[in-house]
């Protein structure tokens, strides 16, 4: 039998904003729903761990999803006549749009550094429809990795991002783990590191939404890394501070990418946070 | 650190940085495109490293002006100290991390060059930290 994972992945046409999009995603397990949001300029590759770890796929239906431009997704038509910028209001159309055309019951959204800022956002405005969200290094507001260098026709732009990304892994992080991280990182297309952090660093500002968030209704773990420099722990806490019943937790020797960069170590993290979700 | 230990981090510690950047073998496949001369200063203590496809070919101490940097590195020397040390503490572990957290701590000259070459500078700056503290 061939040594195959777990993992299954596939296309799907979603309309976002009533444009049509190629999104690939991938998924493992049966349970409740679990949507997982990579890192900017990254793709779901990032969560192949997670994936791939039986106590979570026996618990809870997994998926994980390219952003349009990324990974296996397609960016929509036209896009050549487009400069890539992601907002607040498309990354949350686009959660939208591919948890609807899922069928997603009250699910668990799981994002990472963007993604751990969208679901404060996902949580402030659908806390009804959520069973809840985990936050892995959440902020509601996030400015200074906006770079004009990341896209320049002198530089090349998959080792800069992948190299200026390198440094947010924990030192102590596993070598592999993090040179994966920044293999996936050297392969996202031109400028879109760069547009994602033009939204991460320039559009995004929930600090008034997340007061909203009513974690009886929507349960909230947010989890960071103490060597984050992007979404440091302090920022997270301030986040937290603001979302009475969330729970925070600072996790050491990590960094800005708990999931790939160091999954042995982040699991326990992870599982609590999980814990609290069923 | 005293001032009786001399400049930091001192000619002997930067010896073994550049034999250690020679002998690295990810910069004998990643820094063929990499020749440049680049500053790293400590505190007043200024140092050219003249790099030639990826390799140390010279370190100049106390450079006159005569010695042409394209950019460079520019930090206390407490703010080294942290980058040096076995355990690094969060935000100066790393020279990306510095830059965007560490005020004190500067990239000088010609950033598109530094940029062009991130990949092997980056290696090359990680090597610093390979190379242990100068004080050990």
């Amino acid at each position: 039998m061939p040594d195959f994972e777990p993992i299954a992945g596939r296309y799907l046409t979603v309309a976002i904003d009533g444009v049509d999009h190629r999104i690939f995603l991938e998924e493992a397990g049966q349970g409740l729903p679990l949507l997982c949001l990579h890192t900017a300029g990254a793709d779901s590759r990032q969560y192949r761990h997670l994936l791939n770890d039986a106590w979570v796929t026996e618990r809870f239906r997994v998926i994980a999803f390219d952003m349009p431009w990324h990974g296996r997704s397609n960016p929509p038509d036209d896009w050549w006549l487009t400069r890539y910028r992601l907002t607040t209001a498309g990354y949350l159309a686009t959660i939208r749009a591919v948890w609807q055309a899922l069928g997603l019951d009250r699910p668990v959204v799981l994002g990472c550094s963007m993604g751990g800022a969208i679901v404060l956002k996902v949580a402030a405005d659908y806390q009804d429809e959520l069973t809840g969200i985990v936050g892995l290094e959440s902020a509601a507001y996030a400015p200074g990795r906006y770079n004009e260098l990341l896209h320049h026709p002198a530089i090349h732009g998959g080792e800069l991002c992948a190299s200026y990304t390198y440094g947010l892994n924990a030192p102590t992080s596993p070598e592999a783990s993090r040179r994966e991280n920044w293999w996936y990182y050297s392969q996202s297309g031109p400028g879109v590191y760069q547009g994602d952090v033009h939204y991460y660093s320039l559009d995004w500002d929930a600090r008034e939404d997340i007061k909203t968030i009513d974690t009886a209704r929507c349960r909230v773990a947010l989890l960071t890394g103490e060597y984050d420099y992007s979404c440091t722990p302090e920022q997270t806490e301030q986040a937290a501070a603001a979302i009475p019943g969330a729970s925070l937790t600072i996790m050491k020797g990590m960094g800005h990418f708990p999931m790939i960069e160091n999954y042995r170590d982040f699991r326990p993290y992870l599982l609590e946070a999980l814990k609290q979700m069923l | 650190m005293s001032a009786e230990a001399g400049p930091y981090p001192g000619p002997d510690w930067m010896e073994r940085y550049r034999s250690r950047v020679n002998a690295d073998r990810e910069l004998g496949i990643i820094g063929r495109w990499f020749t440049a001369t680049f500053m790293l200063t400590f505190g007043e203590n200024r140092h050219a490293v003249k790099v030639v496809e990826g390799r140390i070919a010279e370190i100049v101490a106390a450079p006159r002006f005569d010695v042409r940097a394209t950019f460079g590195f520019r930090a206390p020397v407490e703010v080294w100290a942290k980058f040096l040390s076995p355990n690094p503490p969060p935000l100066y572990h790393d020279f990306f991390a510095m830059l965007m957290r560490v005020p004190a701590f500067v990239l000088e000259g010609d950033s598109l060059a530094a940029m062009q070459n991130a990949r092997a500078l980056h290696r090359m700056m990680n090597i610093m930290r390979e190379t242990g503290a100068p004080d050990a």
